[in-house]
């Protein structure tokens, strides 16, 4: 047992480090940013060679994600479609839709979303019912409402995925398509979120053309296409978890710097929540560390990888009550970044599998328990909405 | 990065079951608390095992296996705890003769905190405590407490006429105190995990409502929520014991965390699978109750856990600022 880097990981360690400690990204241009880094080499580097990628593995990946929280330097803007978009069409796509997408994708040339979620489909999301229509020609016509995605006001393109057969139970009538966003028909309209932020939106399809070229994967085969886009957002949330809400040292320091205010029975108070938050955070962390070694062995995180953005967020959440806490008479007002991360962290238990998705997941694939019985089972889709 | 057992730790928990659960098992808990019958495998079966001496200085084993070791006890509520050897090991290093004899079973030794009644004082001969900065040894006078968990032998120790082993001991007996944290929180977790099995395997047979209770979310979630806390107690005691073998700068931090965590999720874990269990859970004839009893009993051991708690945040300050 060791906290080690092997040999070669502390040299690509080294190399990730020198380049971004003299990188100075320009935080008006997060396309030139991915860009830079793309060009040096960070970027994709568990993609195949062929995508666009590095050949790499997943561990160098992992390396370089540390290494750029660890300096707080900006995320990446194309983030969705490099844990989602991109996997999925590396898996499903033509030779053409990779040779056109994908090293686009990976140097912010383009941006991408994932249109997924709908009004009437969340975590029921075979229950989807954007229709896609076959045309005499072949292509497809494309009418419905997507919701809840993120980049959509600025992406590019969007892997898309639709109802083509209402005539047969919801996960077999499913088609997924990269959709160009500046076609005719689609509409972008930004939702702004509970801390006032605007980064996720409603997108609406008016008889949208696509071409067959843009499917991925068979004509109703994409539930399946829509796994292969799910399972690469777990391989994208490496960290186990941690990575979600405040640092806990940064907690820790804050309310370090506010306890003398406090009076003494208060003291008491916010070091026995500082105490349960910092545990939790602590045994999200290591527990994440394990998942890192699978990936430094070369395994792929299995379905317990949920359990780390389950635990995350919630030691987050109780992390940042008490950094909002210790705010004293400021609490109650806006103006701190400590507020705005309170307001932001009661969605990361909705986003990318709500708490009680995971708790599903995890329930049913780590322990076994018996699935939960399913009222629109072996029904056709049209059936099940009446 | 590394971190997880590799085959040679596997293999040991595998002999460390193999022996415990010949013996130690929630009837044989149930026996002690119930007749008095003797706490299973018992002193001597134990240290003949070899298991309870691991981080002997000549064992050449490490504190990581011993935490291997004891997650397999606290699966069966064997008894008396591996947190007595841990502690006595690091309070007698250098002094072979009294290592050797509780190696051998000629001295049957508990570890003296001034805060209630003591650990596997029932059938200690020997005590092991700190006095003005020293550390003493000397025979005692036990009054063994009525129990709530038989199998942690706690009793009022009079201390006799003590020699003084180390004058300037403060630093090995804090030592000793956070490596027995992490023994502590393993004996924690596998009665935890043990728990969690209980209930999951429960939960798949028993049916209500014209199916299996575990499919309920209600159900399902509880135990889910469980098996996320005895993951991360997982991760922090194999944290806390490594730190005890090759990061001494990150013990105390480890250790106060594994302690708080096995605290909460143990007496968590205990009191899911009551409920997991209806009314069958409810009764004496159950093993839960007997896991329950280890979690009332334990989160007050080597502190308790309000105090781990804030340890934890201290040092997270302290560390910060």
């Amino acid at each position: 047992m060791d906290f080690d880097d092997t040999p070669d990981e502390a040299a690509w360690r080294t190399r990730v480090r020198a380049f971004l400690e003299q990188s100075r990204p320009d935080p008006d241009d997060p396309r030139g940013w991915q860009a830079a880094l793309y060009e040096a080499g960070f970027v994709g580097v568990a993609w195949p060679v062929e995508a666009g990628g590095r050949g790499g593995t997943l561990m160098q990946q992992a390396i370089v994600d540390q290494e750029m929280a660890r300096l707080g330097l900006p995320a990446l803007i194309n983030l969705i479609g490099i844990g989602m978009c991109g996997p999925t069409v590396i898996m499903h796509g033509s030779a053409d839709q990779k040779s056109r997408y994908l090293q686009r994708l990976l140097r912010a040339d383009d941006l991408w979303c994932q249109l997924f979620s709908e009004p009437e489909a969340g975590s029921d999301l075979a229950a989807l019912r954007t229709r896609a229509v076959r045309e005499p020609g072949g292509g497809w016509r494309i009418t419905g409402q997507k919701v809840w995605t993120t980049l959509a006001h600025l992406a590019d393109y969007g892997i898309l995925l639709t109802r083509t057969d209402p005539g047969v139970p919801k996960h077999r009538g499913l088609t997924m398509f990269v959709v160009d966003m500046s076609a005719p028909g689609v509409t972008v309209r930004p939702l702004r979120q509970m801390n006032g932020d605007a980064h996720f939106n409603e997108v609406f399809f008016d008889d949208v053309a696509i071409p067959d070229s843009e499917r991925l994967g068979e004509p109703g085969d994409g539930w399946r296409v829509a796994l292969t886009t799910l399972m690469s957002e777990r391989l994208s949330l490496g960290g186990g978890g941690t990575g979600i809400g405040p640092k806990p040292e940064a907690v820790a320091r804050h309310v370090a710097a506010h306890l003398g205010a406090l009076s003494a029975d208060r003291q008491a108070l916010a070091r026995q929540q500082l105490g349960r938050g910092y545990v939790a955070a602590l045994g999200a962390r290591y527990t994440g560390y394990r998942q890192l070694s699978r990936i430094s062995r070369g395994e792929l995180p299995g379905p317990e990888a949920s359990a780390g953005k389950l635990s995350g967020t919630r030691s987050a959440r109780d992390l940042t009550d008490l950094a909002v806490r210790v705010l004293g008479e400021d609490a109650r007002v806006a103006g701190d970044i400590w507020q705005n991360a309170q307001a932001v962290l009661p969605g990361m238990a909705i986003a990318g599998g709500s708490d009680q998705v995971l708790r599903n997941i995890i329930g049913e694939r780590v322990l076994g328990l018996p699935a939960e019985p399913r009222a629109d089972k072996g029904v056709t889709f049209r059936e099940s909405i009446g | 990065m590394n971190f997880d057992l590799d085959t040679e730790h596997l293999d040991l928990a595998a002999a460390a079951r193999e022996f415990l659960s010949a013996s130690a098992s929630p009837a044989a808990a149930r026996a002690a608390l119930d007749g008095g019958a003797a706490v299973r495998p018992g002193r001597e079966e134990l240290v003949k095992s070899g298991f309870a001496t691991i981080t002997w200085p000549d064992s050449g084993g490490s504190v990581l296996h011993l935490a291997v070791v004891a997650e397999q006890a606290g699966r069966v509520l064997a008894g008396p705890s591996l947190v007595t050897y841990a502690r006595a090991a690091v309070l007698l290093d250098g002094d072979e003769e009294r290592l050797a004899g509780i190696a051998d079973g000629s001295l049957a030794v508990a570890v003296v905190d001034d805060d209630g009644p003591v650990l596997d004082a029932a059938g200690a001969t020997t005590f092991l405590a700190l006095r003005d900065g020293a550390l003493v040894c000397g025979p005692g006078e036990v009054t063994v407490r009525a129990p709530i968990d038989a199998t942690r032998g706690l009793g009022d120790v009079a201390l006799g006429e003590t020699t003084v082993l180390v004058p300037d001991a403060a630093a090995r007996w804090r030592r000793a105190d956070r490596v027995g944290r992490t023994i502590l929180a393993a004996e924690g977790l596998g009665a935890a995990a043990c728990l969690l099995d209980m209930g999951v395997a429960y939960a798949g047979q028993r049916q209500a409502f014209g199916r299996a209770i575990g499919s309920y979310q209600a159900v399902k979630h509880m135990l889910v929520d469980v098996y996320v806390e005895v993951e991360q107690l997982r991760s922090l005691v194999w944290w806390a014991a490594w730190a005890a073998d090759h990061a001494p700068g990150e013990l105390p931090l480890a250790a106060a965390a594994a302690k708080a965590a096995a605290a909460t999720t143990l007496e968590h874990a205990a009191e899911t699978a009551i409920q997991v269990h209806g009314g069958a859970g409810f009764t004496w004839e159950h093993d839960a109750h007997l896991y329950w009893r280890r979690a009332k009993v334990d989160r007050f051991l080597l502190g308790d856990d309000t105090a781990a708690f804030d340890e934890v945040a201290r040092l997270a300050m302290g560390a910060a600022s």
